[in-house]
Formats: structure tokens, sequence, C-alpha cells
């Protein structure tokens, strides 16, 4: 038995070795090389865990965060459109050093008449200029944004000295804050607000001309705190415009001056509601917080268009406490139709709200609020409980914007009421995103100024589960299509990108101001991955577990792309570098095909190979243990008359071997294999996937086998398998259900298929009119 | 003039600030040579919202695109719009082509048009010069992939730079 092993063995090496020695004739040695293995471990890229931040993905012994706590006053002056601001900020510098100066964030400079945002981009002559752009271009004074700083004090009120550097704000204090203290400084503040329907800022008014009022949409509206952490030092990025924030943690006592007919909501729990909701509202208040099945309307349309000519000059303070928000917002108008409805979320309420104009109806009442309630039940059962009591959603012309229990979101049906399908679901689509961003990075605080991809990728992927799961639980509502028609998440809806130029391509872990497409590059391609690796690479059971790990971990804390790489690892012990490196750290693309099948019988007679080596060594027959030969169909060497018999049929020493080992009962249930293939896989692509294989049998039947990514690590371009079967094949497909994102799947069938392009297609279509 | 002056109007909108979410003018156009059809076979894929929007303004027509309201003149206009911002010339000629109709696939509208009675070895060069919705957006950006046999080729044209060229 031995001595058939060692044979065995000692052929088959004998025969590799003249195999490459007839594939390789004589040339110059190659150069060494380092490890260029698409399945080593990411060493390189990733930083070494510390105390901080763990090796399993966790934070560490050592984690700290740096928490800010604000006392906010602000007035809105409505005339002016104009918000003036004072607030004390108590900083703790949790930090296990000692801090030399502050850091504080001024967003509204990026639209100061001495931004560079407007410079950083090259410009060309273009053919004509619409005229309003022209005059807003050359003839008009620019818009007069920005903060103007008035003082800022430290709690003794005294002047603390500071420098403005653009969007950002040193305060130099005059001793260090030392490691576990806190100090409090004071800063007041005024700034014009922009039109944000004008060059769409994240923040601002929409003014309607018709009924002369504003509706505010406010955020970025106070000197903020920078992120002080292990990983940035001082996360002091200059806001150009695209990379979004960076916020520590903190608790927020914010009073809001408005006129008094305004409605407003907005971060944190409302402190004086009797003060400023009328008998009537808080009656429908106390209903909404037990209609856990429709929404209740707080204020109606018809009082809404009443307040709409009201133009108070008396005022009203509406003061909110928010606890562990990372920011704040809110918005105001005279124009805000409200509503409620209550969730129950882990057993506790959350309150689903929803504020819009009569120019967002009738659409809004219908589904805003129903949104909401679908992305927090969605959302949590992937995560964690939402933590915070409500969640608002604003109506805002061309917004999408996120802030802690409130956001901004488009939708405007026609001015006949009238709603096309893409508003439809745009809007859909947008309020779950929006909301949903209180997951990713409202709570789970990832660090957008740098990796766009962690919030919006992650949220994109989360915003596909709940809006797959909206259509499941209305499907009146999506009708008639049967899946909710998500614009991002599905395989092949990446494929356009993935497949496209080079050159304007960047890896998802870049900077998101120094990106070519947003788009894919931040939202389209990550959640994809992401997909991809729920439902192909690990599969629901495992990615969940993970992916919920990561959401725990993490929650309320500031997690880094690698604490979110190793938590997938670490809670499902599948090895993900190879796949993190080439979706998340290239531009490489998921093409894979089947390039050749060859077809064998089993046969008692050395092949043509086998003699040529028998020749070359001077060895006969005779000389060779018992062996079993594969015969190539194409060689001509199988006897015609012998095909698809039984191998013990063909080969006499594979029937003496079996009668040697096997008792009659294991001969009679043994396997009987009559056709063997060898099949050719090529990989055009860089990316290595699990190798996704359809098989089909003469007699109709198919078998799916995956063989796992690691297929592909010792050769990257092309792997062979062999298939013993007792059915003829005849097909191959890889990737049958489209689950990679295959860039090109002209190669993925054998017999190549004459493809039907999308052209025939559509023509037949036309035909069957 | 005050058609001239219509368009002129709608050439030049502001750079977009990125939002959460943000909007790109993009069209994708595949030409593909088929040699069963003996036809040059192309589909230009264009957003719907932007191809209601580009109806409206250059035509005034509330086609309402994708929705159980369209207009059954929409594809007469979409046609007629192809026509006069899409050209493709084969060795140097002008040579019209055929518009089939479109569908839509989510938020995309696929227009579909061919040239036919062409065979393979009559062509030496193709040109394509897109002008698609850049009437519209000053910031359109519109690709090409030109397929055919063997040779592939793609290109990203804008309003300064509209036309491709594959010689075979």
């Amino acid at each position: 038995m031995k001595k058939i092993a060692s044979g065995f063995t000692a052929v088959l090496f004998l025969f590799s070795a003249i195999s490459m020695a007839q594939e390789e004739p004589v040339k110059t040695k190659e150069p060494g090389h380092t490890n260029q293995n698409k399945f080593r471990q990411m060493y390189q890229e990733f930083a070494t865990p510390n105390g901080y931040r763990t090796a399993s993905g966790a934070p560490g012994p050592d984690y700290y965060q740096q928490q800010a706590d604000y006392k906010i006053d602000v007035e809105l002056d409505d005339h002016n459109a104009r918000l003036f601001g004072q607030e004390t900020i108590t900083y703790h510098n949790n930090a296990p050093e000692d801090l030399e100066f502050l850091w504080l964030q001024l967003d509204q400079n990026v639209r100061a008449k001495t931004s560079k945002s407007p410079l950083r981009d090259s410009q060309e002559v273009p053919m004509a200029y619409k005229t309003d752009t022209f005059a807003k271009e050359y003839l008009d004074q620019p818009f007069d944004g920005g903060f103007h700083i008035e003082y800022v004090n430290d709690a003794k009120g005294q002047p603390l000295p500071y420098t403005i550097n653009r969007t950002m704000m040193r305060v130099d204090i005059p001793e260090p804050l030392k490691s576990g203290e806190q100090i409090s400084l004071s800063i007041k503040w005024w700034y014009n607000i922009p039109d944000h329907t004008i060059d769409r800022a994240r923040s601002g008014y929409e003014y309607f001309p018709k009924d002369g009022n504003r509706a505010y949409v406010i955020a970025q509206f106070f000197p903020r705190m920078a992120v002080y952490s292990d990983v940035e030092g001082w996360q002091n990025h200059q806001f150009w415009g695209d990379g979004e924030f960076a916020l520590p943690f903190g608790n927020y006592d914010v009073s809001i001056t408005v006129p008094a007919d305004h409605i407003l909501d907005g971060t944190g729990r409302l402190l004086n509601r009797k003060e400023v909701f009328t008998p009537e509202m808080m009656r429908r208040y106390e209903q909404a917080k037990t209609s856990y099945d429709h929404p209740v309307l707080i204020v109606t349309q018809a009082e809404a268009e009443a307040a709409e000519k009201g133009f108070s000059e008396k005022k009203k303070t509406w003061k909110f406490r928010a606890e562990k928000v990372r920011d704040y917002a809110f918005a105001s108008s005279r124009k805000f139709i409200w509503d409620m409805q209550a969730v129950k979320l882990g057993g506790k309420d959350v309150m689903a709200v929803s504020l819009y104009p009569k120019e967002g109806n009738p659409l809004w009442e219908e589904l805003s609020t129903k949104t909401v309630v679908n992305t927090l039940k969605s959302y949590s059962s992937h995560t964690f409980d939402y933590p915070y009591h409500k969640a608002i959603s604003v109506h805002a012309k061309n917004q999408g914007m996120e802030y802690p229990m409130i956001c901004w979101n488009y939708g405007r049906p026609n001015e006949d009421g009238t709603v096309s399908e893409k508003v439809k679901f745009g809007m859909i689509s947008v309020i779950t995103h929006e909301v949903g961003h209180n997951f990713f990075p409202m709570i789970v605080n990832s660090d957008e100024r740098q990796w766009g991809w962690m919030d919006e990728g992650i949220n994109t992927f989360m915003q596909y589960m709940a809006e797959q799961e909206f259509g499941e639980k209305y499907p009146d509502i999506i009708a008639p299509y049967s899946h909710y028609p998500s614009k991002r998440g599905v395989p092949s809806d990446i494929v356009p990108y993935m497949s496209g130029d080079q050159s304007n391509m960047a890896p998802i872990m870049s900077n998101p101001e120094n990106v070519y497409q947003l788009g894919p590059n931040a939202y389209g391609k990550p959640a994809t991955a992401l997909n991809i690796l729920r439902e192909t690479v690990m599969g629901r059971e495992l990615f969940d577990y993970a992916f919920k790990t990561y959401a725990r971990r993490w929650e309320f804390k500031h997690p880094t792309p690698e604490d979110f790489f190793r938590t997938m690892e670490d809670a499902s012990a599948v090895d993900l570098d190879w796949f993190w490196r080439s979706w998340f750290y290239t531009t490489d693309y998921v093409d894979i095909g089947v390039k050749d099948v060859k077809k064998y019988y089993v046969s008692d007679k050395p092949t043509a190979k086998m003699k040529e080596y028998m020749a070359a060594h001077n060895v006969s027959e005779s000389d060779l243990v018992p062996l079993v030969y594969l015969a190539d169909e194409d060689s001509n060497e199988p006897d015609e008359d012998l095909k698809g018999e039984k191998p013990s049929e063909r080969s006499q020493t594979l029937n003496a071997y079996m009668m040697d080992h096997m008792s009659p009962a294991e001969r009679a249930a043994a396997k009987d294999p009559r056709f063997f293939y060898e099949i050719t896989f090529d990989k055009p692509g860089g990316i290595p996937m699990p190798l996704l294989v359809e098989y089909t049998y003469a007699d109709g039947t198919k078998e799916d086998v995956t063989y796992p990514p690691e297929i592909w690590r010792r050769n990257d371009e092309e792997v062979k398998r062999i298939i013993a079967t007792q059915k003829e094949l005849t097909g191959i497909m890889v990737d049958p259900k489209a689950e990679t994102a295959d860039i090109d799947v002209s190669n993925n069938s054998w017999p190549k298929k004459p493809q039907k392009s999308d052209f025939e297609q559509f023509k037949e279509h036309l035909k069957g009119k | 003039m005050t058609r001239l002056k219509k368009i002129l109007i709608l050439l030049l909108f502001p750079l977009m600030a990125f939002t959460a979410i943000h909007k790109f003018y993009i069209s994708v156009t595949q030409i593909a040579y088929s040699e069963e059809d003996q036809a040059l076979q192309i589909t230009s894929r264009i957003f719907i919202d932007d191809l209601d929007r580009l109806l409206k303004e250059r035509y005034g027509l509330d086609a309402r695109l994708a929705t159980q309201q369209e207009l059954d003149t929409a594809n007469a206009f979409i046609e007629k719009y192809l026509h006069s911002k899409f050209r493709v010339k084969i060795n140097g000629n002008e040579t019209p082509f055929h518009y089939l109709g479109k569908r839509y696939d989510k938020d995309i509208a696929v227009c579909y048009f061919e040239i036919t009675d062409l065979p393979l070895d009559s062509i030496h060069s193709i040109e394509i010069q897109n002008d698609l919705l850049t009437d519209l957006f000053e910031e359109q950006k519109n690709i090409v992939h030109i397929l055919i046999q063997d040779e592939k080729k793609s290109f990203v044209l804008v309003r300064e730079n509209d036309k491709a060229m594959l010689n075979l």
C-alpha cells in the first residue's frame, strides 16, 4: 500500500517536472519579488493594534474619547435671515495627554467671501452663460456668509486669543488643558443664513414668494469642537464642502428664539412643551404618544395655511435638552404641518415625526412618517435599538442631509399635487437614507471628513435592506414593482461604474474631497460590496452577527475603517483581507469566466503523455506500479465502444484494487463516475471572488458548486477543476445569479451562448407588442 | 430668436455642492455592431428626470415620462431630440439612424436606435458626435463605448469635446 502511494507520488512528481521543462525553454532567471499574493494579510495597510484599539477591532482598555457639552442660546431674525448666538462649551479632556490649544470648526466660513472652496477647481470659458449665472458670477456682490465671531471668553469672561484659519479656529488657552480636566469657554457670534436652494448648502432657508415666508433648516450654526482622538490627533482638515463632519459626543442645552407663530422642532427633548404648544396641540400630542399605527397631526394643513399669513412680531423660545449627541440642528417656519406616530422599539417608545409645508402634500402626509417608522424598525433590527426618543423628517427642497434625530429630505409634488414615480421613490429613499444616518454616523460616530464611505457606504447598504423591507411590507405602495426599486445595492447596478474609465476612479479608501465620482465611490460601491459580502461571501447568518457586533462595539464611539474590517473577521472566522484589499483599497473589478472544457474517460492504457514520459526515462509499463489513466476525448485514445462505461469495467487495475480493498457491499455502493472533465476557469478581473458555478447535466439536472475565493490564492489568473460524474455535462455557467458584479458575462458560459444583446431583446419585445 | 434665447437660458447651471445624495449629469451610450443584423446598434441610457426636464425646457412638453400620464407624443420628441444632438458618420459621411423606442430601467430611460444595411467590410471609420443634454447641463458628460468586432474604445464626451472617432 505504501509502495503504491509512493510510486504514485514519484510518477506525478516527475511528470510535472517534465511538463514544466517543456513549457519553459531556457531563459534568463527572473528576479525575485515581494509578497504580492492577494490573500496575504494586511499588515502593511493596517496600523499596529494598541491599547486604544485592539486587533479584534474593538475599543481597547485605553480607549478614550473627548466630550463637548454645549449651552447654546440662539435667536432667529426672520426679517434679515440672520442668526445670532451665544454658547458656553465645556470641553472634557479624556485623553491621557495634555492639550496645548483647542480647535473649533467654523463650517459657515465655507460660504465666506474669502472662502477658498470656489477657487480650488479648474475653470473653462463656456460656450455661453445663463444670464442669472453670469450675473451671480460676475456682477453680483458675493453672498456675505461666514461666522462673525464677537468674542471668545474664558469661564471668567476674560478674552481668549484665537486664530481663524478658514473653517477652523484655534483657541489658545493660557495653560495646557490637563488630561482628565475640563475647560469652559464662551463664544458669541452671528451669521447671515444662506438660501439653501441656490447652491444646495447643507442648511439655510427656502423662500416661498407666494406667501412671503421662509422655511428654515438650520445646522452648522454654531462653532463646534473638532474631534481629538488617538488616530488623528486634532481632526482639523478644512471643510471644503464635500467631506462632511467629525464631531465629539456631548450633552446640549439649547434655547431657540423664533417668531411666536413659528412651528419648530430640533435635536433633543422639548423641555417647555406647555409654553410653546396650544392646549389643542398638547391634546393631539398626547394622542400621538399611543398612536402606533398611523400619524396624528399636531398642526394641520389648514392651521399651517392660516399661520402663513400671520407674520407675528412676538417671539417664543423653544428649549431643548439632548444627551449623547454629536451635533445639533433644528427646523423652523410658519409653514410647517406637523405629524407624529409612536413606534415600539425594544420595549421603548420612539416618536416618528414629520415637518412639511403644504407644498409637500399630499405626498408627505402619506409617506414621510411611514418611511421614518420603517427605517427605525429595519435599522434597529440590524444593529441596536434606536437609542434616541424621536426621529424627525423635514421637507426641504433638493435637500438630503442628516443630523442627530433630525434630517432634511427632498420630494416635492408638482403644483397640482401629482407625483411622478421618480419623486415618490426618490423621497422614500432619501428619507430612509437620512433617517438611517442616525445610526451611521450619528451614533456609530465615524470620521466623515476623512472616510466618506464609512457612514455613506454602510448607510446606503442599510438603506438597501430597509427599502427592500419597505417593499415587502407595503406591496401596494411600490406596485407595479415586485421589489422596491433600490438605486444602489444590487450587484449588477455597480457594473457600469466598475467597468468604466480607470482614470476617473479612486479606491473606496480615499478622502471624499479627492475622488472623481463621489456617488459610486462613497455610496454605491461600498454598499454593493457589503451586500455581496452578506449574500455571497459570508452568508447572512455570519455577516449579520458580525455587522451587529461592529455596530454595538462602536455605538456612541469613534470607529476607524480598520475597526470595521477587523470586527467583521473577528466575529465570523472568515478571512476577509483579500476582500477588503481588492474592493476597498483598489479599483479592481470582478470578471471571472469559463475558458475551456476537456472531456476524459478512464482507461487502462497509458496515455500519450505517459508514453512520452516512459520513453524519456526508459521505463516500460511493467516497471510501473498499477496506474489508472484518464484519456483525453480529443486524443482518439479511448476506444469508441468503451465510452461511458463504468470505470471498473474500463480499468483492470482499478477493478483489481476494488476487489482487494472493498467488500462486495462497498463495491456495490461505490460511486460510478463515467465522465471526467477538466474545466479551466479564468479570471481577467483583478478581484478574487468565490467561484460560483452551475453545472447542467444531460438529464437536465443542475448542480451548484461554490469554490471558495482561496481557489485563486496560487494562480490569480486561471484555475482548473476536475468534475467526475455519472451524467454527461452539457453546460457550465459562472455566477448564474449575477451575484458578484461580474463586469463581462460574455465569458461566463460553456458552451458559449450566443449572447442576445440588450438591443436584440428590445427588438423582440417590440415585435411582441 | 425666442427659441434661441430659451435654449441659452437653459445652458448653464451653477455647480452643485454635494449633499448626502448627489446628482450626476451623465449618459452612457453603447454602440455595437451586430453581424447577424448587419447593423450598428446604439443604446443610450439617460436619466428619466433629465430627459423629462429637457422635453419641458426645450419643447415646452410636459411629458411626464415613466408615469401613467406619459404623453403619447413623448417618443416623437425624443426621436427629434436624438436626431438633433446625436450624429453618426460612417467613413466620413453622415448616416441617418432609425429610432426604435425606449424602455425604462429604474430611473433611467434606455433609448434604442440603429443604422441598418451596413456590411461590416464597408465600415472603415465611425465618428460619433454626442451632444445629448449638453444644452441643459453645463457639466453633462456623455460616455460612449464603441464595440466593433474586437475593437473596443471608450470616450468621455463633454460639450467642448463632443466627438469620438474609431478607425477600423
